[in-house]
């Protein structure tokens, strides 16, 4: 009795995947989580460049965006402090913040402060990052307008602000700004920018930079399935990412990062969505690109990566159908039963200190 | 006839049980078919310039995939094919058991972020690629340092003749058997002065 109860309870988990993938996402999260918003690629399509990274001035303010720089790509040395998994922010956010379609920072930057209607807040720059330490990263986001926050705003403004400027064919150094100025984003008609820059774009379309984000990709033709997606694993990742999902550390570092279990982005992150999931895979792997995944490829095995348990969802207050009702059913499987078990009854702790 | 086999496959069998019980103890000791690798890789698979190239430090996984990639003909090389065909067997992943086991000198690693510019061209490739080439960092997949682990060797302290004519033969489709020319994908893209200077970056790293 109770063991085919099971046996149904399992069927309908994976029925409900598969209405799932045709309805919506759920737009609105009472957190700094929402979708970005994501368009198709366009071919033909021009991207913002950013300037060499031996331009970055001497000085105070140059320093902050080297260390900006040296904290996305070696994201390890805040281990313990904020960070509580194996990941560093250039394993999500390809050649260190700079690559278009790999949601890059200089497109990120000019998107904020972002307006979101639900809680009716206005979300900074820098509270967006915090989202990515305590999700992505597992962690404890470093306080408002700590060292670290103010270096990677000023990283991810010089980058955009240097391309910007070429774009405009305005010479010279990025204006130097302050802290406070700094951690805000760019999307303020109060947020100072060149005046030939001010005349040749309007803040809602540096908002918009092409490039931003990761390409929507078609939704798949038949309804993403595990199953499927292993095998898409077996034969174009597990070279890398291991048999097992768990990456490979090469001197105590994981070049190769994991992609589920204790040491992977948390289920609050918006990795663990098999669209947004979908989208950074069909674009950004196999790293290096030396082959294609089809767009039903890519959905299966983002279905099949995560799939898996990782690190709770830190907004869990004690009851997985509560938060799944709260934050998730928008194409995840968080609550879901998968091999007779429901993911996030058995989820890794959030922000382990490393053993 | 047949006991004259029975003995010699006890002796055999006898020999393989002293060096398992040998590998347990202390590093693996050189099997027999073995023997003839060291003429032009070293005794202790150090290597020997032009002869072969270093085998120490490389993993079993990596050098039994070598091996059979040899065999298989997705290595094609006119000196080391007839080698691999020699070995059968057990003796596949005892040699390569034997050569993973060897020391090779400690080369600190430099992680990916300790530097943000570079004046040397091929370090920056190594650290940062290329990617308005799509070419990712070498040490992404070769590890800090190119030090290398499981399927993806050590390029740190390898010969740097023997990194160059590998970069090559993947460019004249010499070289295949990496999963989805994932090797392949990023050497057609380098240009042979790229490969010069990479070749002696990783060769000199220490
Ligand atoms: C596991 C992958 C992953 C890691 C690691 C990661 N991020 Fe993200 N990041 C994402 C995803 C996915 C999004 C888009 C979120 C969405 O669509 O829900 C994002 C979005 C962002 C954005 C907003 C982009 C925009 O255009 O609005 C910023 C800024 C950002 N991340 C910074 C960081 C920083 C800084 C770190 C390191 C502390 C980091 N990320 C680590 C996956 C990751
Ligand atoms: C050639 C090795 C390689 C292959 C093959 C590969 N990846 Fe990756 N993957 C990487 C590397 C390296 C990174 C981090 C990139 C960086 O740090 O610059 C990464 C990052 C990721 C990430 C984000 C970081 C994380 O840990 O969650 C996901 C998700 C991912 N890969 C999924 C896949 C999937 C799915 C496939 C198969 C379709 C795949 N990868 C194939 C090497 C690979
Ligand atoms: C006559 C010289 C010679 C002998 C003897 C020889 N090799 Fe080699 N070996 C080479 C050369 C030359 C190469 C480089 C081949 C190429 O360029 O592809 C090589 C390459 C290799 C490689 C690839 C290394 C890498 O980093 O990918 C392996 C593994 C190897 N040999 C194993 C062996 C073993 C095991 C034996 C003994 C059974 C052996 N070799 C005997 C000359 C030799
Ligand atoms: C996408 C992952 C990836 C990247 C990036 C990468 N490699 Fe490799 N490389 C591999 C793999 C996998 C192999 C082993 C291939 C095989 O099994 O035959 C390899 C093998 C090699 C070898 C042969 C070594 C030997 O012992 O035979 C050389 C040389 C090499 N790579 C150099 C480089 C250089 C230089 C770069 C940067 C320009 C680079 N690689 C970037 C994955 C990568």
């Amino acid at each position: 009795m109770k063991s085919s109860a099971i046996v149904l309870l399992a069927a309908m988990g994976s029925l409900t995947v598969q209405a799932q993938a045709e309805t919506e996402p759920v737009q609105e999260r009472p957190d700094k989580q929402a979708p970005l918003p994501s368009s198709p690629k366009m071919s033909d399509q021009t991207y913002l460049t950013p300037r060499s990274l031996s331009a970055i001035p001497e000085g105070a303010f140059g320093d902050k965006v080297r260390l900006g720089y040296q904290l996305f790509v070696n994201t390890q040395q805040l281990r313990d402090k904020y960070v509580g998994n194996e990941l560093n922010c250039v394993n999500c956010h390809m050649d260190a913040g700079r690559k278009a379609n790999a949601s890059p920072l200089w497109g990120a930057y000019f998107a904020y402060p972002a307006y979101r209607k639900k809680d009716d807040k206005v979300s900074s720059f820098e509270e967006r990052i915090q989202g990515c330490f305590n999700y992505s990263m597992n962690g404890k986001a470093p306080a408002s307008g700590s060292p670290e926050l103010v270096a990677l705003s000023a990283y991810a403004y010089w980058l955009g602000m240097g391309g910007l400027m070429d774009e405009a064919n305005i010479s010279g150094p990025v204006p130097e700004i302050s802290d406070a100025e700094l951690v805000k984003g760019a999307k303020r008609d109060d947020f100072p920018v060149p005046e030939a820059l001010a005349k040749a774009m309007t803040v809602e379309q540096r908002a918009n930079l092409p490039g931003r984000g990761y390409p929507e990709i078609p939704k798949p033709e038949q309804a993403y399935s595990p199953e499927r997606g292993k095998a898409v694993y077996v034969a174009h990742c597990q070279t890398c990412h291991g048999v097992d999902g768990q990456g490979q550390a090469i001197a105590g570092v994981y070049a190769l990062p994991p992609l589920w279990g204790p040491q992977s982005y948390n289920w609050g992150a918006g990795m663990h969505r098999v669209n947004t999931a979908a989208f950074f895979i069909h674009e950004n792997m196999p790293f290096g690109k030396s082959m294609q995944l089809t767009n039903q490829q890519a959905w299966d095995v983002a279905a099949y990566i995560n799939s898996h348990e990782r690190p709770q969802d830190p907004r869990n207050k004690g009851d997985v159908k509560q938060a799944q009702d709260k934050y998730h059913n928008d194409s995840d499987y968080y609550g879901v039963t998968v091999d007779g078990k429901v993911l996030g009854t058995d989820s890794y702790p959030v922000f382990p200190k490393k053993s | 006839m047949k006991i004259v086999r029975f003995i010699i496959g006890v002796a055999f069998f006898g020999a393989y049980i002293n060096t398992t019980q040998a590998q347990s103890d202390t590093a693996p000791s050189l099997p027999p078919s073995g023997q003839l690798c060291i003429s032009c890789h070293g005794a202790q698979g150090q290597g020997m310039e032009p002869l072969g190239p270093r085998l120490a430090g490389l993993s079993t996984e990596y050098l039994v995939k070598q091996i059979s990639d040899f065999q298989a003909g997705h290595r094609l090389n006119a000196t080391m094919q007839p080698m691999a065909m020699v070995l059968q067997g057990e003796s596949v992943s005892q040699v390569a058991a034997y050569f993973s086991a060897q020391t090779v000198p400690v080369v600190t690693a430099e992680l990916r972020g300790q530097h943000v510019t570079f004046t040397d061209t091929a370090a920056r490739l190594a650290y940062q690629g290329d990617w308005a080439r799509e070419l990712p960092a070498c040490v992404t997949c070769h590890g800090p340092s190119g030090l290398g682990g499981g399927l993806f060797p050590r390029l740190a302290g390898q010969q740097a003749s023997y990194i160059k004519t590998q970069l090559q033969a993947w460019q004249a489709g010499t070289r295949k058997g990496d999963v989805d020319g994932m090797m392949a994908s990023v050497a057609n893209k380098l240009t042979i002065a790229e490969i010069d200077a990479l070749a002696n970056y990783f060769a000199n790293l220490k």
